[in-house]
C-alpha cells in the first residue's frame, strides 16, 4: 500500500509542475511575441540609417571620424555582457557566459586591459563566483529595453572612447538570427567596422545598388555624417538589448516546452507504475483471501 | 498637382506617424524648412523644434528631438531620437528642464549640454503653448 501512495503523491507534484511549465511557456510566448514586434518596429530606424550612411558616403569622398579609425594599440577593451536576470531559459545564459569568458581569456593573454560590464543577474553571480571584477553592473534592462537607457550608456561609451579611456567597445549577446535560430556571439561596435553596414542586419539589402540620387545636403556631407556615427553606435547598440530580449524569451520557451513535455512522459510512466502496484496488491489480496478459504476447508 | 507627399517619422523604439499629407515643415538645424510635393531630394540635419504635416485643413504638431530628414520621391522620412505629439507635451516639465538647465554649469562641456537642454526645453514650451493659444 505504501508504495501506491507514493507514486500517486509524485504524480501529483509533477502534475502542479508541469501546469507551471506550462504557463511559464505561454508567458514566454506571450513576451516573445512582443518583444519581435518591437524589434521590427526598430529594423525601420536601423535600415534607414544605414541608407542614409549609404547615400552619404557616396556623396563624401574620404570620410575620416575617430569613431572609424582602427587604432594600433589596444591598452583597454570594454566587454558588455548581456544575460538575463532570470533563470530557467535553458542554455541562454551558458552559452553567452562561455563565448564572454573565452573573450576575456583571449583579452588576458594579449595584455589587454579589460573593463567588464554585466547586464543581468546571472552574468552578475557568474562572475562574481568566477572571482572577477565587473566595472559596472545593471539589472534595469528587462525583455523592454527602452531607447532612452540605452542611449544614456552608449553616450558614455562614446565619451570614454573618444576620450582614449578605451579602445575598443564589445558586447557579448545572443544574436537573433530567426525565430528558431539564435548565436551567442561577440561582436565589436567601436571602432564601427563600416559606415555603410553599420546600422543594417542584412547589410546587402539595404546598400544594395541603387541609381545615385542628386541630394541637397543641409549642410553638408560630412557634418551629417559627423552627426550620423554617435547615432548609428548607438543604434546598433540599442539593436544588440532588443536582440538579446527576443533571443531570451524564445530560449526560455523552449526551455518550458521541453520541461512540459518532460514532465508528461514523466506521468505517464508514473501511471503505469501505479497501475501495476495497484494491479499486484489487488492480486496478492485475493490470493490472501483464496488461501485463508482454503485452509478453513 | 504632381502626387502625393508621404511623411514617415520613425524613432528607434516605434514609427510614429505615416501618412499622405500636402505639405511638411521640418524643423532643421538653422530654421525651418517648408517641403511640398516634387521636391528635390535632401538630406538634412533636424534641430530642436515643431515638424508640422498638413493635410487639406488638418495639420499635426510633434516636437522633434534634433536626427536627420531625408527627401526623395516624395517621401520625406524623419529619423530621430524623440517624437512627442504636441498636445502630449508636459508644459510643467519642460519649465522645470529649463528651470534646472539655466543654471551655471562646472565646466565648458557641462554648459554645452546645459545649453542643448534649454533649446530643448524652449523649443516644448513654444509648441505647446502655439497648441494650447490655438485650442483656447
Amino acid at each position: 500500500m505504501a508504495k501506491t501512495r507514493a507514486l500517486v503523491k509524485r504524480r501529483k507534484a509533477i502534475r502542479n509542475i508541469r501546469k507551471i511549465t506550462r504557463t511559464m511557456e505561454l508567458i514566454a510566448t506571450a513576451r516573445f511575441k512582443k518583444a519581435l514586434d518591437r524589434a521590427i518596429e526598430a529594423e525601420a530606424y536601423t535600415n534607414k540609417i544605414a541608407e542614409l550612411a549609404a547615400d552619404l558616403s557616396a556623396n563624401a569622398t574620404e570620410i575620416r571620424h575617430p569613431l572609424l579609425e582602427q587604432r594600433q594599440v589596444v591598452r583597454r577593451s570594454l566587454l558588455l555582457v548581456l544575460c538575463s536576470n532570470r533563470g530557467l531559459c535553458g542554455g541562454y545564459n551558458a552559452a553567452i557566459l562561455r563565448e564572454a569568458v573565452a573573450r576575456c581569456r583571449q583579452l588576458e593573454a594579449t595584455g589587454t586591459g579589460l573593463q567588464l560590464e554585466l547586464s543581468g543577474k546571472r552574468a552578475i553571480a557568474y562572475f562574481r563566483y568566477q572571482g572577477m571584477a565587473a566595472e559596472r553592473t545593471f539589472t534595469h534592462f528587462e525583455d523592454k529595453p527602452r531607447f532612452d537607457e540605452v542611449d544614456e550608456l552608449a553616450q558614455r561609451y562614446l565619451d570614454d572612447y573618444i576620450a582614449g579611456r578605451i579602445d575598443r567597445v564589445e558586447v557579448a549577446y545572443m544574436k537573433f538570427l530567426n525565430a528558431a535560430r539564435q548565436l551567442a556571439v561577440v561582436e565589436t561596435l567601436l571602432p564601427l567596422s563600416k559606415v555603410t553596414e553599420a546600422a543594417s542586419r542584412r547589410p546587402g539589402r539595404a546598400t544594395a545598388a541603387r541609381p545615385a540620387v542628386a541630394y541637397e545636403f543641409l549642410p553638408d556631407p560630412r557634418d551629417i555624417l559627423e552627426e550620423l556615427l554617435p547615432v548609428s553606435f548607438k543604434v546598433r547598440l540599442f539593436k544588440c538589448f532588443l536582440d538579446a530580449a527576443v533571443s531570451e524569451q524564445i530560449a526560455r520557451r523552449v526551455a518550458m516546452k521541453a520541461a512540459t513535455e518532460n514532465a508528461g512522459e514523466m506521468i505517464k510512466i508514473l501511471t503505469r507504475q501505479y497501475n501495476r502496484a495497484r494491479q499486484a496488491q489487488i492480486t496478492k489480496e485475493i490470493a490472501e483471501v483464496i488461501s485463508g478459504a482454503e485452509a478453513l476447508k | 498637382m504632381a502626387g502625393e507627399l508621404r511623411c514617415v517619422v520613425v524613432t528607434p523604439e516605434r514609427q510614429v506617424l505615416d501618412e499622405v499629407v500636402d505639405f511638411v515643415a521640418l524643423p532643421m538645424y538653422d530654421g525651418e524648412l517648408g517641403v511640398l510635393p516634387s521636391r528635390a531630394p535632401l538630406i538634412g540635419r533636424l534641430g530642436f523644434g515643431e515638424l508640422r504635416a498638413r493635410r487639406g485643413e488638418l495639420t499635426q504638431r510633434y516636437y522633434i528631438d534634433g536626427g536627420f530628414a531625408q527627401v526623395r520621391g516624395n517621401v520625406v522620412t524623419v529619423l530621430t531620437p524623440r517624437a512627442i505629439k504636441a498636445e502630449e507635451i508636459d508644459p510643467q516639465a519642460a519649465t522645470r528642464a529649463l528651470q534646472a538647465a539655466l543654471a551655471p554649469a562646472p565646466t565648458p562641456d557641462a554648459q554645452e549640454a546645459r545649453l542643448k537642454a534649454q533649446l530643448r526645453a524652449r523649443a516644448q514650451l513654444r509648441i505647446s503653448q502655439r497648441v494650447r493659444g490655438e485650442a483656447g
